[in-house]
């Protein structure tokens, strides 16, 4: 009581909320998987992507919700009418965590780093509508498109457009910007919340507070609230979780799904489910023929969409993920903006499956093999649902153990029949998860090598259509052919399962899987 | 000589052990040979109404995240498990042997080239090794026997060598030698059967070690899958349930060293047996 | 003067075994079905970027060409750059190795400590109930899996009574100590079932050999037989099995190392299979083949000192 009036008090006198936030403090974050390249750009290793923002800030920041995005190192935006110019106003006295200023220079050589492919990595697509990035006066940086891109603002808040320090990477020891770059990232430089101290690999990782970040927390001074975040790797689940509840962590990652009620249930801990940009599903190969040469039933429409009535998506939500799961309603996850998904798809009805099959001329089951990750208890549970479930419309479905090299290999090249599969959105839009599940350029439509021409118009037209009613249109049609063409088995949608002490507030990890601490405070 | 036999006779193991190993062994045997008529339920069905129930006196051993009944499981495991001890380890005990007892008598640069073998051989980790070739065949138990079959016949030969070395410096191989039998006689009829009682009570060991190495394979992903009932996997399984469901982990592993035990205690049995009939 | 000719030709034996290991390693890991590069670029993976990685990876050039960096790496002791970290092997080897050995050595120091002390009680007086109690243990810790002795141990030893810290490691010498204890304590277990069954069999061998019958005859004190002639005898039979089980010691370490979280050579080596970070393990692999090779060496060293009759 005495604290509450305090806090009144306070807050009458300088017009703030109360001053909850307390400063200082080393965070323990125990991490199931370690980082393995600080660069923002040449990764694709979640574990990675997920801390880049803490060490590398962006132009703009995605909002809280996702859907849009607000000022980071640019103050302010504008986009030309015509969609083709866009020019940022830089903040002043903006700081690398070295104290070196950031230039406008930096900024140029990050983003033309960062899109142009044969430095840029596997997102460079997502900066591919700049043509060039200019430079005017003290704090101008205008982008030049090549056409008007929808998406582009959501682009310059993701990660790869990281801004980096052009002079310390290239006196990074190297002869290429290859090397350079490997270099540099060993002991990076940027400027988001926090950087980098020491790394000891497969050990742990400290990051600690860069004091020349720009934002201002709620009690008026710089963000961050914490000194430091010690990043600890823990790989066995259950050690994790023992740790985090003997006191030695203060956040765990990736908790089981079957120990969520048992943590939830202890008064130490609180046992988030963090909504996630994350979706599970079942990848069909839906050639008229396999590798082997046999004929492969999944290329008729018909057998996949029957396999989706027989999948009892409760059933696959209770024994995978104990009930944290939500059932799938479009290919892509219902937090990814434009969206289409009224109604989870394909509800559980053994009629109409057996009839779709007698149709199609399996009345009397058929044999399909799906491939799944040797040693994975999410992979056992799934599969052996699926068993029982397809047994009862006559399908026997085999289990092929691999090993995770041997299965990404066998399934680049084509070579399965279905598998199982979980996809995590990079970017607050549908372009990326759509330009590999349905556009057929990119890689032959997720390796399905099914095939729908009007869906590829529809993407082609979305990519360059700056109406966000039409686009949304456009992504609603690609939505809805995608889900009557059924090249996957809709399943369901996981949150992220992370356990924090009590004494943790304001940690998020964002629907992209981006953990956030610039907000983050320890109780003392 | 008789001073010895004498001598011996009084610390020979009492033939229990050779009975309870035995006794041991067979009833797992019947759980591996019938499983359907011990178990009372299903090892793979699902029931979503007794998920992670205590022992009751329906679940003797209670039950798992998904309902399957543990004793169930852990009867079915014993089939897949005896498989390990035995394929594991059949052709690296009989091949192992074969080629220790040869290569101690004859020495020279067969004898050689071997300890290249056995040098390149060990100073790769086994487990390390096991995964390899596991990793290039495929996971599933028929390819860890291959792996650990390529690995494990060193272990024998080395044993071997070492023991028919000893043997042949002694007098009685000495004395087939002067009485003009051939290397084949000598090996096989007298340096053998003097030298083999170590590797069997290793063999013994050997198949309870094989069955741990499956759970460790099966803890790393790349032994027998799901929903394969294996003790190591049913322990690997329990795992995440240790603090809130010990069941799940505590009667797979009493299966194993049962099991263990049954091993070793016929092992000493047969040890003692061939050490009388010498 | 007989011990250095040994010592130099095992030497050159180690040499010959190095680049065997060196061969086989290579040769098994270009079989593994895989690709480093999807390994890297995951689910999202396109034909080109595969391709691109290839050539980034120098993936591209000939396996006679990459097997002959991997020498000219293994020799100039470079050992190459990690695909999946993008570091040089070496400075992973440097981090790691330290605490590889101290587990290793820990655990086996323990494993002795253990064993030896039980291996006397229980073949003094065999068929005892001490005799069978030691026996009953053993067993059961020659039955565990690691991974469930070393979660008991974390959850009784640390987790519960608090008394170690839940995994990871220290910082310097001596809180490392005490970090690796409870892990080492977990590989030691096993391998001390190991050698107390061994150690026993090899006592009672020596116990009813004719020498100490002879010595009891001739009324020599039993202490002094049992120090002068049983000891003796049965030491180097368990510094042979000792270093016989360094090895499977190392691929314990494997599963021990994820358990507990300590960032040593074993998971690093498994890790880097399963990613098909092929400079990684063949890098680790030529390491720990030196020095496990060393050990061996050392092992030799001290049965021709103990026993000159092993000489040969």
């Amino acid at each position: 009581m005495i604290r509450l009036a305090a806090a009144l008090l306070l807050s009458t006198s300088l017009a703030f909320p109360a001053l909850a936030q307390t400063r200082g403090g080393t965070l323990v974050f125990g991490r199931a998987i370690e980082s393995q390249f600080l660069d923002p750009v040449h990764t694709s290793q979640n574990a990675d992507i997920w801390l880049s923002l803490n060490l590398y800030d962006t132009l703009l920041l995605a909002s809280a919700d996702g859907k849009g995005v607000e000022p980071g190192l640019a103050s302010a935006y504008k986009v030309s009418d015509d969609g083709k110019t866009i020019t940022f106003t830089m903040r002043a006295g903006l700081k690398f965590s070295d104290g070196s200023p950031i230039e406008l220079s930096d900024v140029k050589w990050s983003l033309d780093r960062a899109r142009t492919k044969a430095s840029g990595g596997d997102f460079a697509f997502l900066l591919g509508s700049i043509e060039s990035v200019d430079t005017a006066g003290a704090d101008q940086v205008i982008l030049h498109m090549a056409h008007p891109d929808p998406v582009i603002l959501q682009a310059l808040a993701t990660f790869n457009s990281g801004i980096m320090p052009e002079k310390l990477v290239m006196a990074a020891p190297g002869a290429t910007l290859d090397d350079k770059s490997k270099a540099f990232a060993d002991h990076p430089v940027g400027s988001g919340p926090f950087m980098l101290t020491s790394w000891k690999r497969n050990t742990e990782m400290v990051m600690s507070k860069n004091p020349y970040y720009w934002k201002d927390g709620k009690d008026g001074k710089k963000l961050p609230y914490l000194d430091a975040i010690r990043f600890v790797i823990i790989p066995d689940d259950a050690t994790r979780i023992l740790k985090l509840r003997a006191g030695e962590l203060d956040v765990a990652e990736f908790v089981p799904y079957s120990r969520v009620a048992e943590l939830k249930a202890d008064p130490k801990l609180d046992m988030e489910l963090y909504p996630a940009a994350q979706t599970n599903y079942f990848a069909f190969n839906a050639r008229p023929t396999l590798k082997d040469g046999t004929k492969n039933p999944l290329s008729d429409v018909r057998v996949r969409q029957a396999l989706n009535y027989a999948t009892d998506k409760d059933a696959l939500i209770q024994v995978v993920t104990y009930g944290t799961g939500t059932a799938a309603r479009s290919y892509m996850p219902m937090s990814t903006p434009l969206s289409y998904g009224p109604q989870p798809l394909y509800p559980y009805d053994i009629a109409k499956a057996k009839a779709l099959l007698k149709d199609a001329g399996y009345a009397n089951g058929m044999d399909i093999t799906c491939m799944v990750l040797a040693g994975s208890q999410d992979d056992a549970a799934k599969l052996a649902t699926l068993q029982q479930l397809w047994s009862q419309v006559g399908v026997r479905l085999k289990i092929e153990q691999l090993e995770n090299a041997t299965r990404l290999s066998r399934y680049n090249a084509g070579d399965f029949q279905m598998r199982t599969s979980l996809w995590t959105n990079d970017i607050n839009d549908p372009n990326e998860i759509t330009s590999i599940f349905a556009y057929y350029a990119t890689r032959q439509n997720n390796r399905s090598g099914w095939d729908d021409k009007r869906i590829d118009e529809l993407f082609d037209q979305s990519q360059a259509e700056l109406d966000p009613a039409k686009r949304a249109a456009e992504y609603k049609e690609i939505q809805e052919r995608y889900a009557e063409a059924a090249p996957i088995i809709f399943a369901f949608e996981v949150p992220y399962p992370v356990a924090l002490s009590k004494k943790v507030h304001d940690f998020v990890q964002i629907p992209l899987g981006n953990n956030i601490f610039v907000n983050t405070y320890l109780d003392k | 000589m008789s001073a010895t036999i004498a001598a011996r006779r009084r610390f020979v193991l009492p033939p229990w052990s050779l009975l309870g190993g035995a006794a041991i062994l067979l009833v797992l045997l019947a759980c591996a040979v019938v499983p359907e008529y011990i178990a009372p339920y299903s090892p793979t069905n699902f029931d979503f109404r007794s998920l992670l129930q205590p022992p009751t006196l329906a679940h003797p051993f209670g039950t798992d995240n998904f309902g399957r009944d543990i004793l169930s499981r852990t009867i079915w495991a014993s089939s897949v498990d005896l498989q390990i001890a035995i394929f594991a380890t059949l052709f690296p005990a009989i091949f192992g042997t074969l080629v220790g007892s040869v290569l101690g008598y004859v020495g020279g640069w067969p004898d050689a080239i071997f300890r290249r073998i056995v040098d390149v051989l060990i100073t790769i980790p086994f487990l390390v090794l096991v995964i390899v070739i596991v990793a290039v065949l495929g996971p599933g138990l028929g390819n860890m026997y291959i792996a650990v079959s390529a690995v494990n016949w060193i272990i024998y030969a080395r044993l071997m060598r070492g023991e028919v070395l000893a043997q042949a410096s002694r007098d009685y191989a000495a004395a087939g030698r002067v009485m003009g039998y051939g290397p084949i006689r000598i090996i096989f009829r007298h340096l053998l059967p003097n030298a083999v009682a170590p590797v069997l009570v290793y063999w013994m060991t050997d198949m309870a070690l094989e069955i741990l190495l499956g759970s460790s394979l099966g803890y790393l992903g790349l032994g027998a899958q799901p929903p394969t009932a294996e003790w190591g996997v049913l322990i690997a399984d329990g795992k995440n349930f240790m603090t809130t469901a010990w069941w799940m982990s505590i009667f797979p592993g009493i299966a194993i060293v049962l099991a263990g035990t049954g091993f070793s205690l016929l092992g000493d049995g047969l040890a003692s047996m061939l050490r009388r009939g010498r | 003067m007989y011990v250095l000719a040994i010592l130099g030709r095992r030497l050159g034996q180690i040499v010959a075994t190095v680049v065997l290991v060196a061969l086989l390693i290579f040769g098994l890991m270009r079989l593994l079905p895989g690709d480093p590069a999807l390994m890297l670029l995951g689910d999202r993976a396109t034909d080109a970027s595969i391709a691109q990685m290839h050539h980034d990876l120098g993936l591209d050039r000939s396996v006679a060409v990459q097997f002959w960096e991997f020498l000219v790496h293994t020799v100039t002791l470079q050992l190459g750059d990690s695909i999946t970290m993008r570091v040089p092997v070496i400075s992973l080897v440097r981090d790691g190795l330290p605490i590889t050995l101290l587990l290793t050595g820990m655990a086996a120091f323990l494993a002795l400590l253990i064993a030896v002390p039980l291996a006397f009680v229980s073949a003094l007086r065999p068929g005892s109930w001490m005799d069978a109690a030691i026996r009953t243990v053993a067993q059961i810790s020659l039955s565990m899996p690691v991974f469930y002795i070393g979660l008991v141990l974390l959850i009784v030893l640390a987790a519960g009574l608090h008394w170690f810290p839940v995994g990871g490691i220290g910082n310097g010498f001596f809180q490392d100590l005490y970090y690796l204890f409870l892990p080492a304590l977990t590989l030691a277990l096993s391998l001390s079932a190991v050698l107390l069954r061994n150690l026993r069999q090899s006592l009672l061998e020596v116990l009813n050999a004719e020498y100490v019958n002879f010595a009891t005859a001739k009324g020599l004190p039993r202490r002094m037989i049992l120090t002068r002639h049983v000891l003796r005898n049965a030491w180097v039979s368990t510094v042979t099995l000792l270093g016989l089980n360094i090895g499977s010691l190392v691929g314990g370490a494997v599963i021990t190392e994820t358990v507990f979280a300590i960032p040593g050579l074993g998971r690093l080596t498994i890790d880097s299979i399963f990613a098909r970070d092929y400079p990684v393990v063949q890098g680790l692999t030529m390491v720990l083949a030196i020095m496990v090779s060393v050990v061996f060496l050392l092992v030799d060293t001290v049965q021709v000192l103990l026993d000159p009759r092993m000489s040969k």
